[in-house]
């Protein structure tokens, strides 16, 4: 049987307040996979989650894994978030502070009436998935954590739910636990091959972890993508922004040859672009042109193949590992970046043409 | 452990189970619906008869009203309470702020020692605290008379001045409580700031430690004026004999002592107290709302550097220590000592006149030790039961999907409208309306449920800030593990709060020891309380018996305090 875990509708509108609303979200999320929303606080992805888990009632809208309904609005159906089956991970990861590790874990267990030996077996082995074997007597505040994040996981899968949900696990961890984290519960999760769905607004833990990425804002659901097709084909300037294309210029379509658009840039530029969208360009279209500063390079003039864009430098900060100058093209400012310190006050900048992306100026 | 495969349970249709959450909630909330419209539809309705509300022969009018309204004495009682509440509050709120930051925030030597004296009268009754200072101040007080006798101007406490003070002084804590608590947590990086923008000790004490008390100081004045308008004891007591009057006293004056009971006049002014307090409470709420943009995000707990008085702190201290012995400690030792002696007098010397007389009295006539037995039982049981009660529903109104959740804070809120003598009114005339139920008057059960009624708004505030600070994905968490709502609570919630449930048992237990008002009109041969027989003693001229029974209140209290701090570590106030 298909376990998809499969959204549709789902509408939840504006209460009184800074609640975001939701509009008409569908998602199908395939069994065994990790789909990530991803968006700005306030885009309704923990509303999303939370209609999920049961933890908020939505206004319209079918949630079900297969055939389970959890909610349909159409028949007043909206189970209380104890029936549903679910595992959750939670931002603050809401240990019980008056229970020990064990007791935190087996709580659900003991919910179900399991016997004593089967629940002690079910929670040491599930603290041994999180490698937490030899911790189950401390109680939450004796752990660090990101021993408690992981507590909070193997409390979330002990019961062998039909799906996992993560808001922001990885938010309150230090820097550097947090990428060894993200790699070790995506082994985690693709191991157990439990269908997951992932809470955040870190671009770069969405790109790590997830097979697809569903990019939120206001409400909507902007695109549904793999990682791969959302940083290369970003569908709105919105996406693009919020997944790293840094700089932003205007300009007006001056010709169109298949998938061949030039544009010229309010300076009087001209640029070439290939591009890789279903839209149709037509002349004089306002359009604006999205440059990624990773793929910009710093060139001489006579290097061929792209566009060349004549730049004053403007500021430039160290990073460390390099350097980062903002930049006035005399169309507009924009991000760069050199292994080296420019000595120069104006550069040439080389853009190749499949590193720009276009979008309609809105 | 093997790879989690969901296992699909259900068929296509998932059906909803049963569960007993909604049944609770509508039952708590029906419970606090009750609490509160019980006592009070029968002082409306009796507010338009022409006689008493259980004769058969009674009829509608509107007369009660214009009687009550075009009578110069009511006008006179009113202006006389208002101005008695207004000065007292101004009194109380001056002296406990200034007392706040004295001990908060200087290094005045017995600083430690003064934090507690000076809380003391937070936890002694009104009506032992009215005894206590005619016994050492009243005409012919110990101390007045102390004083005479070395040829020093005395002073006239049964006056408009006089009453006023010694309500002060009962007051006078509640300002220092909150004003304590709210500098306790203020974040002292904002007085660092000041120090480092070039403030004095003295400038930034006054620009910014006492601005950002607003919120509490605003919250504690209201409190005080709701409170003090329907005080009745320290006016009743003190000033009965030279005929002050405030409404309170009226109300005392026409439903228990005055012969015939006029109870159309009651009731009418009863309805005014209440719509003139709920304005109070209204207000209170919407500063307090209004107020918001003081609260401080708590900093890390460094204790700020105490503002040093040079020279000068020797003599603060002393004039804090003259406030601590002259108000509070030589009264209370007063109706101390005067309970163990026959006839208190400074011409005598008490060691010679000792005797347990007064506590055998007390103990060996059924009708007092019954009063004494009454107060402990309510305070160690209906209170604990109340404090389940309030918690619940605190849970109801803040942690739960109840649709009426947020009328659920109003309800539980609104009992501050009703003084206690009026909430007993209501629910002796509720009693004799209601056919059947008359006997419980005579029991404890029903001294039980109007204390519960008064204190609710005590006890819902004592514990909703403690709901409120355990963050709302602990119990989410316990729901989607499979907890229900109730499961939750048993599971998650009452664990967590057992430290808040436990200081709003003991203060409630000594809330509940200390009532008197309440019980007035309500108490019958059965159900009489510590507070009511102390008021019957003194009426009948018995100050050593009332003595006695104000030192057993006060001990107990001592030891429920002491107790529950020590063994329980129970913290009152923060």
């Amino acid at each position: 049987m298909n376990n998809d875990l499969i959204i549709q509708g789902l509408t939840k509108k504006f209460v009184t307040g800074t609640l975001p609303a939701l509009s008409n979200i569908n998602l199908t999320i395939t069994e065994g996979q990790l789909t990530t929303l991803l968006g700005p606080s306030g885009c309704g992805k923990t509303t999303t989650l939370n209609c999920i888990a049961g933890l908020e009632q939505p206004d319209e809208g079918v949630i079900r894994i297969g055939d389970f309904y959890m909610t349909d609005t159409g028949r007043k159906l909206i189970l209380p978030p104890e029936q549903r089956q679910i595992g959750m991970v939670f931002q603050s990861y809401a240990l019980w502070p008056h229970m020990k590790v064990f007791d935190n874990v087996a709580f659900s267990l003991k919910l179900q009436k399991v016997s004593g030996s089967e629940i002690k077996k079910r929670v040491i082995d599930a603290l041994e998935l999180v490698d937490l074997g030899d911790l189950s007597g401390r109680y939450p505040f004796q752990l660090s954590g990101g021993q408690q994040q992981r507590v909070a996981l193997a409390r979330a899968v002990v019961t062998r739910p039909r799906l996992l949900l993560l808001d922001e696990p990885l938010s309150n961890l230090d820097a550097k636990i947090r990428e060894t984290s993200r790699v070790w519960l995506r082994e985690l999760q693709q191991r157990v091959g439990i269908t997951t769905v992932y809470v955040t607004h870190d671009q770069s833990e969405a790109f790590a972890m997830s097979d697809k990425i569903a990019v939120m804002s206001k409400g909507n659901l902007l695109q549904y993508s793999p990682p791969e097709e959302l940083y290369e084909h970003p569908a709105t300037q919105f996406v693009a922004e919020f997944i790293g294309a840094t700089s932003f210029l205007k300009g007006i379509v001056t010709s169109v040859e298949g998938n061949k658009v030039s544009v010229r840039l309010s300076n009087g530029d001209e640029m070439k672009i290939s591009d890789h969208s279903e839209r149709h360009w037509q002349m004089n279209n306002e359009v604006v042109v999205a440059i990624r500063s990773e793929r910009v390079e710093v060139a001489s003039d006579d290097k061929q193949g792209g566009n060349i864009l004549h730049a004053g430098i403007l500021s430039s900060t160290f990073l460390g590992s390099k350097w980062q100058h903002v930049v006035d093209t005399g169309s507009g400012s924009l991000k760069v970046e050199t292994v080296d310190t420019v000595s120069e006050k104006r550069l040439s900048l080389f853009l190749p043409p499949d590193s720009i992306l276009l979008f309609p100026a809105e | 452990m093997t790879a989690a495969k969901p296992e699909l349970k259900p068929g296509p249709i998932s059906r909803l189970k049963f569960s007993w959450d909604r049944i609770v909630q509508w039952s708590l909330v029906l419970i606090t619906v009750l609490l509160v419209v019980f006592p009070s539809w029968p002082i409306v309705y009796q507010s338009f008869l022409d006689s008493p509300l259980y004769e058969k022969a009674r009829n509608f009018t509107l007369n009660n009203y214009t009687h009550i309204l075009g009578d110069m004495h009511f006008w006179r009682i009113l202006g006389y309470t208002l101005a008695f509440a207004f000065v007292t509050t101004v009194v109380a709120a001056i002296i406990g702020i200034i007392l706040a930051v004295l001990i908060n925030r200087t290094n005045i030597p017995m600083r430690g020692a003064y934090v507690n004296l000076v809380s003391i009268p937070y936890y002694v009754s009104p009506l032992v605290l009215a005894f206590a200072y005619m016994e050492m101040y009243g005409p012919q007080g110990f101390g007045t008379i102390l004083v005479r006798m070395l040829g020093l101007p005395t002073w006239q406490l049964y006056t408009f001045g006089g009453i006023v003070v010694v309500a002060a002084m009962y007051y006078i804590p509640y300002t220092f409580l909150y004003a304590s608590s709210s500098l306790a947590l203020s974040d002292p990086q904002l007085e660092s700031a000041a120090r480092i923008g070039g403030a004095t000790p003295f400038q930034t004490i006054l620009y910014i430690t006492i601005p950002l008390l607003r919120p509490a100081i605003t919250y504690s004045v209201l409190l005080t004026l709701v409170s003090s308008l329907e005080l009745l004891s320290i006016p009743l007591v003190l000033g009965n004999s030279v005929g002050i009057d405030t409404l309170s006293t009226y109300l005392y004056t026409l439903g228990v002592v005055g012969v015939s009971k006029d109870y159309g006049a009651i009731a009418v002014v009863s309805i005014f107290v209440i719509v003139m307090v709920t304005f109070l409470v209204y207000l209170q709420g919407r500063l307090t709302n209004l107020e918001k943009r003081f609260v401080t995000v708590g900093g890390k707990a460094t204790r700020p550097k105490l503002l040093d008085l040079g020279p000068a702190k020797m003599l603060v201290s002393v004039f804090v220590g003259l406030y601590v012995i002259l108000g509070i400690i030589l009264p209370l030792a007063c109706i101390m000592l005067e309970s163990f002696v026959s006839f208190l007098s400074p011409f005598m010397n008490p060691l010679k006149v000792l005797t347990l007389n007064n506590y055998r009295d007390i103990f060996l006539t059924p009708a007092y030790r019954q009063s004494v037995v009454n107060s402990i039982n309510i305070s160690i049981f209906a209170a604990g039961i109340g404090i389940l009660f309030m918690a619940l529903v605190a849970l109801t109104a803040y942690r739960s999907t109840f649709k009426g959740r947020n009328l659920v804070k109003y309800l539980a809120l609104y009992p501050r409208a009703f003084p206690g003598i009026i909430i007993g009114i209501g629910f002796l005339w509720a009693f004799l309306l209601v056919p059947g139920i008359g006997s419980l008057r005579n029991t404890i059960v029903v001294m039980s449920i109007a204390f519960t009624m008064r204190y609710l708004p005590l006890g819902f505030s004592a514990i909703s800030p403690a709901v409120l600070q355990i963050s709302d994905e602990l119990d989410r968490a316990a729901r989607v593990a499979g907890a229900t709502w109730l499961g939750t609570i048993r599971h998650i919630m009452l664990p967590i709060l057992r430290p808040a449930l436990l200081s709003g048992y003991i203060l409630l237990a000594i809330s509940f020891l200390k009532e008197y008002a309440t019980a007035l009109f309500l108490f019958s041969e059965g159900s009489r309380v510590m507070g009511t027989t102390m008021l019957e003693l003194w009426r009948q001229g018995g100050a050593e018996p009332v003595a006695a029974l104000s030192t057993i209140q006060m001990l107990i209290t001592a030891v429920l305090i002491l107790v529950s701090g020590r063994l329980l570590g129970v913290k009152l106030h923060e």
